[in-house]
């Protein structure tokens, strides 16, 4: 109740809470995520360090390990944190595991980063072209459309088993899972996006008798660049999923089947270690490299406000 | 300089899913323009200003007659100020008045910038539209206009979604740049006022774009609209629209 | 109002005969693009299981359709269809309870808010491939792991619709109901619920297609029964044209669900509002 008694007096934040006689808060300007300085100066010294940002989500982390932690304690299945860790450390630097499995670990992450690559390359401008016929052409669209839905709707993991069945104990498999799967991605979002252009700025164009090529470039890219950076980071996420499916159950090399060896071998630390890279691989590409590109492609649309979904970045 | 000749023009949509009905914007319009002068085409909502305009900037066709603007006998280079900015938001003000030249030339750079600052946003060309406000936009699209050095300027209503102040700066701008260049131009409003500070010459439209009433403003430059001699033919204007009114209610009731 | 002209004869006629036409023209242009858009699809199945790869590796399209019937006729479907739906809409159920909770909590609560942003994000941009897999580990070959996984996953989608919709509350109603004397709970069942409740159902939506994803590919490392195990048997038989059968089959449900219910109960609640 103090709380409320000290911040009366404040200056109302963007992000400070007004509280209704009947006790429900209302938020200003909502949502933001961050924590603002200005409602951060009523509180105590402690408070204070325990509501930065940075200090939140340090805190949210180790609740993350403890649940983890717990989950060891409590059940005999789930390994270690210090297990995993070291078992990953042997794993890293190419030392042995009790004489199962010497080394590899950067031949089996380069395989496989290898054949995502070429996959995506294949996939999203294949995707894109796709999207932007879709887009463009009322026929091509009924065309084509349809079958895109399809292809959208089948799950991730039976393009990893088809391609699996189809091409074997290849590098086929993998990359033709990965194709498959960033396909439908990349060109609905496209076609959304050609679609979603603004009728009164084709007409202003052709007013102006606006050449092609500055159609093309900035009223076609410049318009969908945001739609096609969408579709690409999906099928970033998406495509990694179907490879590690595809390498889990139909390869004998990369990283899902070395995760998939270990798992075999009932060496669970090695395992969690091994799925923890996958997670620490998508995240740091998706988080640090796609999500900013998309942020950066979206920054000549300035709200004043953003939904939860589209700050939380969901 | 620009000739636009306009010979029983008619305009029909047809139905729609959501509007069932065939709508006749234009039946049969005559009008001709010619010279260095700024006409105002004054008509109430749903008379088919916008739709003359889109016609002439050839962004719609015509249903039947014909439409032609021309310079020198080629088909006029035309500069269109809409109602709304419509500018591409993903773009800076400079490169939106870059988008409309076909080369991206240092020269088109600064003629540019030159447009830019005639209505005081030289400081801003690096901004993207949605962090201007909307008379800043509407400025934008007044300057991308001007740009291309049209032969025939279209304006179609471009202060209506103004607040009134706004606008009234906006006015003096357009005064401004246009006194500068003197070009053609075809300015569609339903304010009587605009109509008069703005116009050399008034075409009044009845409903479905049929010209009633061709008034000459012989007004000296830059105009004031606080001037007693605007208001006065301002007056003398809205008269003349309140009589097309009646003439045209009485039409209606002698069907 | 002002009377609009007469139409000119000739000009309904030009009208009639050039615009109209096209118009008409377009629209069964597209309709048939669809129709051979569909049979292009079916076209391209047989081309790649005749001649490109062997029936075996991917049967024809009237195989797989024969191959689905018989599914739906025996017994076997009913049981692990039962068994994926229950595991769908328990995890779904438990999200939603969840999201209540979470939801409120990120809605009126700045640390809160940045907490669960954080694990949350950390959750969305892991693979759910990832997720399956700990869930094996975690978990073992049971009914509960799939479910709680499932909630795991959709919650987040939840939790923010939840909280949108809170935020998105017209605040003068409150400030109304407030003047007129109205107790907390009055606001909470006449005010914030109805009015969150449009945006919570499409975040539900969402997250029901993110959940039965989630949950078919759990079904495939840790299950024992239902569509995703079975898809996983028929894999390692080599059958492609039960996988197949079984996909379709499973598709085919869930868009139902997707499509009819969801759609139903927002159809309704739109009608009340509008």
């Amino acid at each position: 109740m103090t709380d409320v008694a000290n911040r009366a007096p404040a200056q109302p934040g963007p992000n400070d809470p007004t509280v209704f006689a009947s006790g429900f808060q209302e938020v200003a300007a909502l949502p933001v995520g961050d924590l603002s300085p200005a409602a951060d100066r009523s509180y105590s010294a402690p408070r204070r360090v325990l509501r930065r940002p940075w200090v939140v989500q340090l805190i949210a982390l180790l609740i993350l390990l403890a649940v983890w932690q717990y989950l060891t304690v409590a059940g005999d299945r789930v390994p270690s944190i210090e297990n995993v860790v070291s078992f990953m450390w042997t794993e890293i630097t190419g030392g042995s595991h009790g004489g199962m499995l010497l080394g590899e670990f950067w031949g089996a992450l380069g395989l496989s980063l290898q054949r995502y690559a070429i996959g995506l390359a294949i996939g999203i401008p294949a995707g894109a072209v796709l999207g932007l016929l879709i887009g463009a052409s009322g026929w091509v669209r009924g065309l084509l459309n349809d079958t895109t839905l399809v292809l959208l709707a089948l799950p991730a993991v039976v393009w990893a088993f088809l391609a699996s069945l189809w091409f074997g104990l290849t590098s086929t498999a993998p990359i033709v899972a990965v194709v498959l799967t960033a396909i439908p991605f990349v060109a609905i979002n496209l076609s959304s996006g050609v679609r979603g252009i603004d009728a009164a700025l084709v007409e202003m164009s052709r007013s102006y008798k606006v050449s092609r090529r500055n159609q093309i470039a900035d009223l076609l890219l410049g318009g969908t660049l945001p739609n096609a950076l969408t579709g690409v980071r999906l099928a970033f996420t998406t495509g990694w999923n179907s490879l590690l499916i595809v390498e889990w159950f139909g390869a004998t090399d990369g990283v899902g089947w070395r995760a998939r060896f270990w798992y075999d071998a009932l060496r669970y630390e090695g395992f969690v270690g091994w799925v923890f890279l996958f997670v620490i691989l998508i995240t740091v590409l998706d988080r640090l490299v796609l999500r900013r590109l998309e942020r950066r492609a979206f920054q000549w649309n300035q709200k004043p406000t953003l939904s939860f979904a589209e700050d939380w970045g969901m | 300089m620009a000739t636009v000749l306009i010979e029983n023009l008619t305009k029909i949509y047809p139905p729609t899913i959501t509007y069932p009905h065939r709508v006749q914007a234009l039946g049969g319009v005559n009008m001709s323009v010619t010279g260095n002068v700024f006409v105002a085409v004054l008509g109430p909502s749903g008379s088919g200003k916008t739709t003359l305009l889109n016609i002439v900037a050839g962004v719609e066709t015509p249903t039947s007659g014909s439409v032609r603007a021309v310079h020198n006998g080629v088909p006029a280079q035309v500069g269109y100020v809409f109602q709304e900015p419509r500018l591409l938001p993903w773009r800076t003000v400079l490169n939106n008045m870059l988008y409309v030249q076909d080369r991206k030339s240092d020269r088109s750079r600064r003629e540019a910038e030159f447009y830019l600052t005639m209505v005081g946003l030289n400081e801003v060309a690096h901004l993207y539209p949605s962090q201007l406000s909307a008379g800043m936009q509407q400025r934008v699209g007044i300057a991308r206009a001007f740009l291309v050095n049209p032969d025939l300027l279209l304006m179609d209503e471009p202060f209506s979604h103004m607040d009134a102040l706004t606008g009234r700066s906006l006015r003096e701008y357009l005064q401004r740049v246009w006194l500068h260049t003197r070009k053609t131009a075809l300015f569609v409003t339903h304010d009587v006022s605009e109509a008069v500070e703005l116009a050399d010459r008034i075409l009044m439209l009845r409903p479905g774009g049929v010209v009633f009433d061709d008034i000459p403003i012989d007004l000296p430059r830059p105009r004031n609209p606080d001037d007693p001699a605007v208001r006065s033919v301002e007056r003398d204007v809205l008269r003349r629209f309140d009589s097309m009114e009646a003439a045209v209610r009485f039409g209606a009731h002698a069907q | 109002m002002l009377t609009v002209p007469s139409v000119t004869p000739d000009a309904i006629s030009a009208l009639s005969s050039r615009e109209m036409r096209r118009a008409v023209m377009r629209r069964w242009l597209f309709r048939f693009s669809v129709l051979i858009g569909w049979a292009a699809f079916i076209g391209v199945w047989y081309f790649f299981s005749r001649l490109v790869f062997n029936p075996q590796q991917l049967p024809e399209p009237h195989v797989v359709a024969g191959e689905s019937w018989t599914l739906i006729t025996e017994r076997d479907f009913r049981t692990n269809m039962q068994a994926s739906l229950v595991r769908v809409l328990g995890g779904f159920l438990l999200a939603i309870v969840i999201s209540c909770g979470l939801g409120w909590l990120i809605a009126y609560n700045a640390w809160w808010r940045t907490l669960l942003r954080t694990i949350v994000q950390l959750v969305v941009s892991t693979p759910i491939v990832a997720l399956a897999i700990l869930t094996l580990v975690v978990f073992g070959v049971s009914s509960l792991g799939p479910v709680i996984t499932t909630a795991v996953v959709a919650t987040p989608y939840i939790m923010m619709n939840v909280a949108q919709g809170l935020t998105g509350v017209d605040r003068r109603l409150i400030v109304m109901s407030e003047s007129f004397g109205r107790t907390r709970s009055q606001i909470i069942a006449g005010v914030l619920l109805p009015s969150s409740l449009i945006s919570v159902l499409a975040g539900a939506r969402l997250a029901f297609a993110v959940a039965w994803r989630m949950e078919l590919l759990t079904e495939i490392f840790a299950a024992s029964e239902g569509v995703g195990f079975q898809i996983r048997r028929s894999f390692e038989s080599y059958d492609v044209r039960g996988m197949i059968a079984w996909t379709v089959l499973f598709i085919a449900v869930m868009l139902i669900f997707e499509n009819l219910v969801f759609r139903q109960i927002e159809r309704r609640l739109q009608g009340r509002t509008a």
